[in-house]
């Protein structure tokens, strides 16, 4: 063969970060490739546009370490979408009552705290690497003086057991219930 | 050989190799001691717990420190794909990892050009990966749970997060059709394995059995009993049990293990762990004719 195509460098990351302007999809870019994110400057296909021309995709299971990240080094942006799919986050909860326990679940993520004492007893679901982390780090302690998994995880796992999080806390507030 | 790859919640472990074995409540691997937490630890031991008890060989392990920020990830996914056909395993269990699916492709690339192809088992995010790459039909074993298997139907998500709100809602009692809208899709791998209330083992699109008792809700809440079900399923299929059959043992051991812990919703995952040598001994030739032991997969069947 005389002609051989070269083979694209690949990257299908399944998110794309939306910018008002073209100037801060290229910050956005730059600040997450020195923190060694693997992302691309593309053009958001039409049907997912909002403001300029110009998107960052991203890993998107890596949502939530990117938007903690943005908020620390000021990076503005729109906001972020699946490329495929209604584009929406889980909102629904369900909550499961055992004897003395509640479990909150939260799209894949399980967490169960002690309804006479607020300690987490347990954490389960999920599949991203922070979660054994987020394990190790909440399980024991009492709701209100745990780490929330907001600030210290960094995937679409620990976004939903902040969710999860959150309701525990909610249901605590009001009582254990 | 079995081999199982994931991360562990250790940030600064190195990628390392190795067999493992259990030190008390913990896995040996080589010098490192690893807590026997939910995650890819738990599959280890669960897995650890069913070779010994067959005397096969234990579980060769790829580690890696990772707490989500994805550096150890890329390193376990690079090595795989540049030695997976040296190392030439006969199962392999690809576990807790970034999903990054380029790599992902790359390494089911890998397998592919591999002398002989591995039994290829998925859970965690892998799974996730797999679906989300259109991967799921070159593995041979998913082990999803009721949101998990909303996922493998939704053909859009690419993370359990981004599911249709309507498949999240579904009763648990509609997982059939969420399984067929799986296979459908070419979401899964050919052997499912459903874990919920009711623990569904489906080989290509069709519901081979159910397992409802013993009926030990709190497992759900325990974290690492989904993984220590998917180290069972692997340990089974390297004892060279037919895949569906390592599923339904693996999902009735589990279950019975909860009864003999006495599981509450603050058990932990190693309680668990450590009834599986009592519920062996006690079921193990019931369920699968395997009466008596010798080592390296020369099992008797009654």
């Amino acid at each position: 063969m005389i002609f051989q195509r070269k083979k694209k460098l690949s990257f299908e990351g399944g998110g794309i970060l939306l910018f008002e302007k073209v100037e801060e999809a290229i910050k956005a870019e730059k600040v997450l490739k020195g923190e060694n994110y693997a992302v691309k400057l593309v053009a958001p296909p039409p049907t997912l546009r909002k403001g300029c021309d110009l998107a960052v995709e991203i890993n998107l299971v890596e949502q939530m370490g990117i938007e903690r990240l943005f908020k620390q080094k000021d990076v503005v942006y729109l906001e972020v979408v699946p490329l495929k799919g209604g584009g929406e986050l889980l909102e629904i909860v369900k909550v499961t009552d055992f004897k003395e326990a509640t479990m909150v679940k939260a799209g894949n993520m399980k967490l169960t705290f002690d309804r006479n004492t607020g300690i987490i007893l347990n954490a389960s679901g999920g599949g991203c690497p922070d979660i054994p982390y987020l394990h190790t780090q909440l399980i024991d302690k009492k709701l209100t003086e745990a780490p929330r998994p907001k600030e210290i995880g960094f995937t679409l796992c620990a976004l939903m057991m902040d969710r999860a999080f959150e309701e525990c806390l909610l249901l605590w507030g009001k009582g254990g219930n | 050989m079995m081999l199982i790859a994931g991360t562990v919640p250790i940030k600064d472990l190195p990628l390392t190799m190795g067999e493992v074995r259990f030190e008390g409540e913990f896995l040996g691997l080589n010098d490192i001691k690893i807590p026997c937490t939910q995650g890819t630890a738990a599959l280890i031991s669960a897995a650890l717990a069913a070779t010994d008890y067959l005397k096969l060989d234990s579980p060769h392990v790829l580690l890696v420190g990772d707490n989500g920020e994805g550096k150890g990830s890329r390193l376990l996914y690079e090595y795989l794909i540049k030695n997976i056909h040296d190392l030439l395993p006969d199962v392999l269990v690809l576990h807790y990892c970034l999903p990054i699916m380029d790599l992902m492709r790359k390494l089911v690339e890998s397998v592919e050009r591999c002398s002989k192809k591995p039994i290829m088992i998925a859970d965690a995010s892998s799974m996730y990966v797999a679906k989300a790459a259109g991967l799921a039909t070159k593995f041979d074993i998913f082990t999803p749970d009721a949101t998990e298997i909303a996922f493998l139907a939704d053909p859009d998500a690419t993370h359990p997060a981004y599911i249709n709100k309507h498949l999240f809602d579904t009763d648990v009692t509609r997982t059939p059709e969420l399984v067929n809208a799986a296979y459908q899709l070419k979401g899964t791998a050919k052997l499912l394995l459903v874990k919920g209330k009711i623990d569904y083992v489906v080989r290509d699109g069709e519901i081979i059995d159910t397992i409802t008792e013993p009926d030990i809700p709190e497992l759900e809440a325990i974290g690492g009993t989904g993984d220590t079900i998917a180290g069972l399923v692997a340990a089974f299929a390297y004892a060279e049990l037919e895949l569906h059959e390592a599923a339904i043992i693996a999902a009735r051991a589990n279950r019975m293990a909860g009864k003999f812990a006495q599981a509450t919703p603050g058990t932990k995952v190693w309680q668990i762990i450590s009834q599986f040598p009592a519920v062996f001994k006690e079921y193990l030739c019931e369920w699968s004719g395997v009466c008596y032991v010798e080592g390296n997969r020369s099992m008797s069947i009654t």
